[in-house]
């Protein structure tokens, strides 16, 4: 299962979408997947940057939502303290 | 009979339960949702130096011999050349999220996005603070 994870102060929110299904057009996956772009878009545009995540291998920003990619985690905006 | 005074304080303790109880289960909840994420992202190995030592070294990808050192607990960020402290950094989240998904954060901007991190970090060069004492 490909993950989105979005930080909050409530933890982490998911979202989950089989990318096998969504290759066959299985309509659930579809709807997971449109649902996790439409996060993703609107927490980019809050000023949130995207890292797709790997065991045992560096992050790599994500600029451009990819349904893809296993495991994204949404970072919220930061400034300097 | 109860006195009215220690009625009042009785359902004084009471409503004050009933009102930060929710709030504790949530921030207890969002702790421990944080604590296995970073668990899952980083693997087990680091994860465990991060519980032995209280802070996670993540090497700088632009400069192999630099090391930043996040902290769990709450405090700066630390940048090692080598064995030698140089540079502190403050970058915080504009919303408030658990620890361990700030150690996260750090991480994934370090990572991931280098050069932003350290533009909007308030740095201080800790190499100016003790000058080398030259001669003798």
């Amino acid at each position: 299962m490909a993950k989105l994870r979005i930080l909050s102060s409530a933890g982490d929110s998911i979202v989950e979408w089989d990318a096998a299904r969504v290759q066959q057009g299985d309509p659930d996956a579809l709807a997971a997947v449109r649902e996790a772009e439409r996060i993703f878009a609107e927490q980019r545009a809050r000023g949130a940057t995207a890292f797709v995540v790997a065991p045992d291998a560096p992050a790599r920003r994500l600029d451009q939502f990819d349904p893809a990619a296993e495991h994204v985690v949404l970072v919220p905006r930061v400034a300097g303290g | 009979m109860i006195e009215p005074a220690t009625f009042l304080l009785a359902i004084g303790i009471i409503l004050g339960v009933l009102v930060l109880l929710p709030r504790v289960v949530r921030w207890w909840a969002a702790q421990r949702r944080a604590a296995a994420l970073l668990r899952e992202v980083l693997g087990e190995a680091a994860y465990r130096q991060l519980d032995q030592h209280g802070y996670l070294e993540v090497r700088s990808p632009s400069r192999p011999s630099q090391r930043y050192r996040i902290p769990r607990q709450k405090g700066l960020v630390t940048v090692y050349d080598g064995d030698k402290l140089i540079m502190s950094l403050c970058v915080q989240p504009t919303v408030r999220i658990p620890g361990d998904d700030t150690v996260l954060m750090h991480k994934l901007l370090i990572e991931g996005n280098e050069a932003e991190y350290l533009r909007i970090a308030n740095r201080r060069d800790l190499t100016l603070a003790a000058p080398k004492r030259h001669g003798k």
